[in-house]
């Protein structure tokens, strides 16, 4: 027996241990040149409150080569202490290369929780680091907390649309893994006062199976819709292609951009990297405007860090409006234009409040 | 080259309804589908055999009724289909149903000849977890990528594969046995023929295997082999928001309540403020 593990009950291809050898809350946190990725910071938010309930604490693990510079990062967005692995053998970026520096610390260590952003290449590694481990995995998870009882981990996610929340459990194996995608959670406060233990380790990089040949990066017109504070965003309701070129018109006067629903994407109108939701992206603008969406569970899911919805939608019963702090009850063909017209003139005079104040008189 | 394609049979998500009075899934007549985003890897697997010989075999963990997914890939173009079914694989997690998929991967090395390639789609439609492709490499220890949009033999025993990123696209090149997972989206699938269909299942090339075949510990599969459970099942909690709704008279009347409503917004008016100075 280790603790409350029966080891004969227990697949003999995985390692026999006691549960509660297994300390701390790990962050595996992505770096590129232009330093660490916003989404693994935030993964920083869910793990301070796992390690608060837990009485644990958190520590941020960075792998790569010419990283160890960003690892003060980890510490100032709230990481107790980063583990670096500053190596050339990781100057090319394999998943299982990766992945099994990831593990070899993990041995070594022994945490609780790991936590990964799961931007693509979090999506990627991540169940490798999993399996070589022989613990389970939750992908896309919304939230976590702790069962009181067990000290469990609870990985929430949505299983099946975003209508449920599944709460999941691995109560035998550790560490407890689990992923969440970008802009689920938000960026910890940035604290340039916090200090914390930096530790360089050594690992054996495991010989690369993969060769990268050529990369190019892909020249970008305009503010991806993760990025955006503004966001005008279109359903199956604005019937066509002309109706998304009315929503560029305002989103630009907004400083903002154009994104859309799944039917949107189906319908050809919008590029699937434009598409909000679930099966789509999280975003986080301050402004978030529907237009022509209904509010589907799995949309909506996509705009829970949204500082403001408003929404424009023809039918009062749509659900959007049980989920949006401003809506209208029109057809934004008319809606829109009307706003347009408006915001430029309130451009042309210097304020808004003026140009609304004589159209209402008139 | 021997290339093995994962596929699943999944309920179509796109038909399931919520019950709101008795908080449940309607499952019920849901017709099930072969998951959308595993055609574009059955293609690129298809596209790879017809451009350099060999063959391509489709394998699924499932119930019987998956017979019907694996026949729909035959009627695609696929050579053979594996269908490794059996009660004791029932409630499996990630990790136990990679192993099987591994175990049958090697079971195909073992009575058909080696395997060069795994292919699998990016995620399903019912679980989306993305996690087989990389668990079944993490299992057969094999080289792997993710998020491929075109494949072509760089030399023997080469594959060279583009793939994309959020910002990028990379070329790598993979040494054989390798797995890749295929993009969603990535290649346009072939149409089924009818009669290749009619003509496969008269050939019957469908190899069931149960875990009598398999022969595998049953602590290690379904849901002894699987570390996660679900503990419980709840309702997604509301985003609070403000739910002030306006019926117009108008669109203009429609837009100047709304400006006004946002320019008022504590987080909402700075943006407007914003866009009328024009600064961004
Ligand atoms: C597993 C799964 C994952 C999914 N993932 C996503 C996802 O990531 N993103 C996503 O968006 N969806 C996703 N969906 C689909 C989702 O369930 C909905 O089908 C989809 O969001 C609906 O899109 P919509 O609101 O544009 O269209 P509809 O639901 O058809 O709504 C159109 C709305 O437009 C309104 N309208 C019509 N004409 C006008 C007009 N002239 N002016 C104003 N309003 C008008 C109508 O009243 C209606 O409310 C997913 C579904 C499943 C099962
Ligand atoms: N039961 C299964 N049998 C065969 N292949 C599967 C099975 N489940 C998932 N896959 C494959 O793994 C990919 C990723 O699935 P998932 O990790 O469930 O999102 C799918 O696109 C399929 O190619």
């Amino acid at each position: 027996m280790a603790g409350k593990v029966d080891c004969e009950k227990l697949c003999p291809l995985w390692p026999c241990e006691d549960p509660s050898e297994f300390k701390g809350v790990w962050v595996v946190a992505e770096a590129d040149e232009n330093g660490i990725h916003e989404a693994s910071l935030q993964m920083l938010t869910p793990a301070r409150k796992i390690a608060e309930k837990l009485g644990s604490d958190v520590t941020g693990v960075l792998v790569g080569y010419n990283v160890k510079q960003y690892a003060d990062e980890m510490i100032k967005y709230g990481a107790d202490r980063v583990i670096v692995v500053d190596d050339p053998a990781f100057e090319m970026y394999a998943p299982d290369v990766y992945g099994d520096a990831v593990v070899q610390l993990a041995k070594k260590y022994k945490p609780e929780v790991i936590l990964v952003a799961a931007t693509m290449r979090g999506r990627e590694m991540a169940p490798y680091i999993a399996n070589t481990l022989r613990t389970g995995i939750t992908a896309d998870c919304t939230d976590f907390d702790v069962d009181e009882k067990t000290k469990d981990v609870l990985l929430i996610r949505p299983p099946f649309g975003a209508i449920m929340l599944a709460y999941i459990k691995t109560p035998l194996r550790r560490p407890q893994i689990g992923t969440a995608r970008p802009n689920v959670f938000p960026l910890p406060p940035r604290d340039d006062s916090r200090t914390g233990e930096i530790v360089e380790e050594k690992v054996e990089p495991r010989k690369p199976r993969v060769r990268l040949v050529k990369r190019q990066i892909i020249p970008r017109s305009e503010v991806p819709i993760e990025k955006a504070e503004v966001i005008v965003s279109g359903g199956k309701g604005v019937g066509g292609p002309e109706g998304f070129k009315l929503l560029e018109e305002l989103a630009k006067l907004l400083g903002g951009v154009v994104a859309g629903s799944r039917k949107a994407v189906d319908a050809g109108w919008i590029p699937h990297e434009k598409q909000v939701g679930q099966t789509g992206k999280s975003v986080k603008p301050i402004l978030y405007i529907a237009v022509g969406i209904s509010g589907a569970a799995q949309h909506m899911f996509g705009v829970r860090e949204a500082g403001v919805v408003a929404a424009i939608n023809i039918d009062p019963e749509a659900p959007i409006f049980k989920q949006a702090d401003y809506g209208v009850v029109a057809d934004y063909r008319e809606v829109i234009p009307a706003m347009i017209e408006l915001l430029k003139k309130a451009r042309e005079k210097g304020s808004l409040e003026e140009v609304l104040a004589a159209t209402k008189q008139t | 080259m021997r290339i093995v394609v994962g596929i699943k049979w999944v309920p179509n998500t796109q038909a399931v309804r919520f019950d709101p009075k008795t908080g449940t899934l309607i499952r019920e007549g849901v017709p099930s589908v072969v998951n959308p985003h595993d055609l574009p890897a059955v293609e690129l697997a298809l596209q790879l055999r017809d451009r350099y010989g060999g063959e391509v075999i489709a394998i699924t963990m499932a119930p019987p009724s998956a017979m019907k997914g694996l026949e729909h890939v035959l009627g695609m173009g696929i050579d053979r289909a594996v269908l490794i079914t059996d009660r004791a694989f029932a409630g499996a997690d990630t990790l136990a149903t990679s192993y099987v998929l591994a175990e049958g991967i090697k079971k195909i090395e073992k009575d058909i000849g080696k395997v060069d390639l795994a292919v699998f789609g990016q995620e399903t439609i019912d679980s989306s977890t993305a996690h087989i492709g990389a668990q079944v490499a993490s299992w057969l220890d094999w080289p792997y990528i993710y998020y491929v949009h075109k494949a072509e033999l760089a030399r023997e025993g080469v594959l060279l594969v583009e793939r994309r990123l959020e910002d990028r696209v990379e070329w790598y090149e993979i040494e054989l046995p390798g797995v890749i997972s295929v993009a969603m989206k990535a290649l346009k699938p072939r149409p089924v023929s009818l009669i290749r269909k009619i003509r496969v299942k008269q050939e019957n090339p469908v190899i069931v295997w149960t875990n009598k075949e398999l022969g595998l510990d049953t602590r290690c599969i379904g849901l002894k082999g699987s570390p996660t459970i679900v503990s419980k099942v709840t309702f997604t909690p509301e985003v609070p928001r403000k739910k002030v709704v306006y019926k117009p008279r108008d669109g203009l009347d429609a837009a100047v309540w709304l400006l006004e409503q946002l320019a008022k917004d504590e987080k909402a008016g700075k943006v407007i403020e914003r866009a009328v100075r024009g600064e961004f």
